[in-house]
């Protein structure tokens, strides 16, 4: 009996930990992108919210780092902390840790917009723009975190490990490595800084939200199924072409810079060899969903995640293309980057945890959102971040254009300008979609409708 | 337990490895990169000035790389490795809002137009989306002596008293017109002679694009 009552327990503290860095992800999520959208609107209005505080250059990196660390990461974090003790059939190493880790991201995040916004500014290298005793505190968090999770894993009660436990587990402790080697000042003087950068700002990409997200999918996307993978060998064979071909790539980020000419013709190589992991990972998932369609059009937690996916290969694809100095040419430097850089990071991560959260949070809590809610969300967001991507990618492509034609540079700012008032029409649906999103979660974790089964609340909720 | 030290442990070690060898190690040796022919560091008045530039984030739609490219020969000629010697923080930068100020020093070396630049581009440059930076001046009612006030189109002059730069704004100034290309000697027989001293096109990188 006391044993009962000790899962019970054990279940009510992992829910609440669950919760506790959903929601606290969710406010991030609210105040990056409404800073998003601040920076959109001084696009078309530069004189609109003037002042040292508010300017773009400080505004900017608060977006970003924001939308990285505060929002991306806190949800990635809460989700694996409810996978990996599911999929593991063992208890969370330690609550206590996982509450110290998210008291450890929150202060950084909060100290690291403050900094931004004060012009404490570690350099305008993106994505570790924060001073750096604020990132150590942001390493601790990773730390916590890691050990927290390896505990929990070495507690399982089953000799393998499940699959979503590799890529969550390797993604923390690589984010562990890539925030230490960003940090380190010793080997980061003038080129030699750039050489880091352009592999830092990669890998925090695709060494830490890349296989966190693919981890919760792997986990998220067989449970609402009720099927296994469709292979398991091929999830293994993506975490190992991931982690080898990854780490050389982000030198694609200064192609025709002053870069050694090899350190750049190896980065793209690797992208190229990049579709491997990317098509082996995305088509394992669509192989799962195969013959599911009539589930998937009747689930949203089914429907984010198909958008997730398709997010994944088509935004990964765009990248390794993007990477081939003939169309660098034009792309590099332009808007269309930032086009890229919300298809995967909206139309893959955002979705896949969108897709993660209301699949599992609802097992965790006993409380589901309504289908209106699930469904302005989804459409907002699926028609905002589209035409946003297909704003910039137009956008980016005549400002290049512009610049190859040899017009004057002022042509290419005249020429962009309605693109970015599109642009801005589809921040704002994708900004309405997170406050819908904010209001299901609230009803995932603090709703009335305490009482109604998950599956049940679809009726419930009408 | 072994499964747990193979999976996590062996691929920590591997990407540890892949860190040293993409990271670190690079970072090492282009960090000895020497400094270039005429490549100068900073006064302290115009590294005070780059400390603005980084702080109020110039850098995300200013890139100050020029590229072995076409395109790129308005900015100067390419970038070489020794031009970036005493550029730490590096402002390479991954966007071109604006234009690329690797030259900025050479193609506008009014201080005054930096000034109301600065204040308000739109006054200089009316298709200009540039925020104004009129937070770094003073309206005062007369100039102090020894101090030149903005000369202010009427249009973005305040109603009463004039402007005047405060010491953000001198930095910044002061580093925008150290941004100089120092030619290279040895290449610049290459390009027939070019007519803007700094602003040379040819490059070994750049004639293996066009060729």
């Amino acid at each position: 009996m006391s044993q009962i009552l000790g899962r019970e327990g054990e279940h009510r503290a992992q829910a609440s930990v669950f919760v506790a860095y959903t929601a606290a992800a969710t406010l991030w999520l609210l105040f990056a992108t409404a800073v998003g959208l601040v920076l959109a609107y001084k696009f078309g209005a530069p004189d609109f919210a003037r002042g040292e505080f508010l300017t773009f250059g400080r505004l900017r990196p608060i977006h970003t780092n924001a939308t990285l660390f505060g929002w991306a990461s806190l949800a990635l974090v809460g989700l694996a902390y409810y996978v990996t003790p599911r999929s593991c059939g063992s208890p969370l190493y330690s609550a206590k840790l996982a509450w110290i880790g998210l008291a450890l991201f929150n202060v950084a995040a909060v100290a690291g917009t403050i900094a931004l916004d004060l012009g404490y500014n570690a350099g305008s290298l993106e994505y570790r723009e924060w001073p750096w005793p604020i990132r150590l505190i942001l390493l601790a968090a990773l730390a916590v975190t890691a050990w927290n999770l390896i505990g929990t894993i070495a507690r399982r009660d089953t000799e393998d490990i499940y699959l979503s436990n590799w890529y969550i587990v390797g993604g923390v402790l690589w984010a562990c490595i890539f925030s230490l080697v960003a940090i380190l000042p010793w080997y980061q003087y003038g080129l030699g800084q750039v050489s880091v950068s352009g592999y830092y700002m990669h890998n925090a990409v695709g060494m830490w939200f890349t296989p966190l997200t693919l981890g919760m999918l792997y986990y998220a996307l067989p449970k609402t199924l009720s099927r296994p993978i469709y292979s398991y060998a091929l999830g293994v064979f993506a975490f190992w072409t991931n982690l080898v071909f990854y780490p050389i790539i982000g030198s694609h980020h200064f192609l025709f810079s002053p870069l050694p000419w090899w350190l750049q013709t190896t980065a793209i190589v690797f992208s190229v060899a990049m579709l491997v992991p990317v098509w082996g990972g995305s088509s394992n998932f669509l192989l799962t969903m195969r013959g599911r369609l009539r589930d998937l059009v009747h689930s949203y937690p089914l429907m984010f995640i198909f958008v997730g996916v398709i997010g994944y290969v088509v935004g990964s694809t765009q990248g390794t293309f993007e990477a081939f100095r003939s169309l660098q040419e034009v792309w590099h430097l332009t808007n269309f980057t930032v086009g890229h850089s919300h298809l995967t990071m909206y139309g893959f991560v955002n979705f896949a945890i969108w897709g993660g959260v209301y699949a599992l949070l609802p097992l965790a809590t006993g409380k589901a959102p309504g289908p209106l809610g699930l469904s302005l969300h989804f459409w907002m967001a699926v028609v905002g971040s589209f035409i946003y991507v297909i704003s910039l990618s137009i956008g980016g492509t005549i400002q290049g254009l512009d610049w190859m034609r040899g017009a004057p540079f002022i042509q290419s700012v005249v020429d962009i300008q309605s693109y970015w008032v599109w642009r801005g029409v589809g921040g704002v649906l994708m900004f309405l979609s997170h406050i819908v999103f904010a209001w299901n979660v609230w009803r995932m974790c603090f709703g009335p409708s305490a009482e109604a089964a998950p599956l049940a609340a679809e009726g419930a909720a009408v | 337990m072994n499964k747990l030290v193979l999976i996590a442990g062996g691929s920590a070690l591997v990407y540890a490895g892949l860190a040293l060898l993409m990271g670190v190690l690079p970072g090492i040796e282009l960090s000895r990169t020497p400094a270039g022919p005429g490549v100068e560091p900073l006064t302290p008045l115009q590294a005070e000035g780059r400390d603005v530039y980084v702080a109020n984030g110039c850098g995300y739609c200013h890139t100050q790389q020029v590229r072995p490219l076409p395109q790129d020969k308005i900015f100067g000629r390419a970038s070489a490795p020794g031009d970036f010697a005493y550029q730490t923080p590096e402002l390479l930068g991954s966007e071109r809002t604006g234009p690329d100020l690797t030259n900025a020093g050479v193609r506008q070396p009014s201080t005054v137009w930096q000034f109301i630049h600065l204040y308000n581009p739109r006054a200089v440059v009316p298709e200009s989306i540039m925020p104004a930076f009129d937070w770094m001046f003073k309206v005062v009612e007369q100039a102090p002596a020894g101090t030149t006030p903005v000369p202010l189109p009427k249009a973005y002059a305040p109603a009463k008293g004039v402007v005047v730069p405060a010491h953000q704004a001198e930095a910044l100034v002061a580093y925008l017109l150290s941004l100089k290309q120092p030619a290279l000697p040895d290449l610049a027989t290459h390009d027939g002679g070019s007519a803007t001293p700094g602003v040379s096109s040819a490059s070994p990188a750049g004639a293996a694009v066009a060729s």
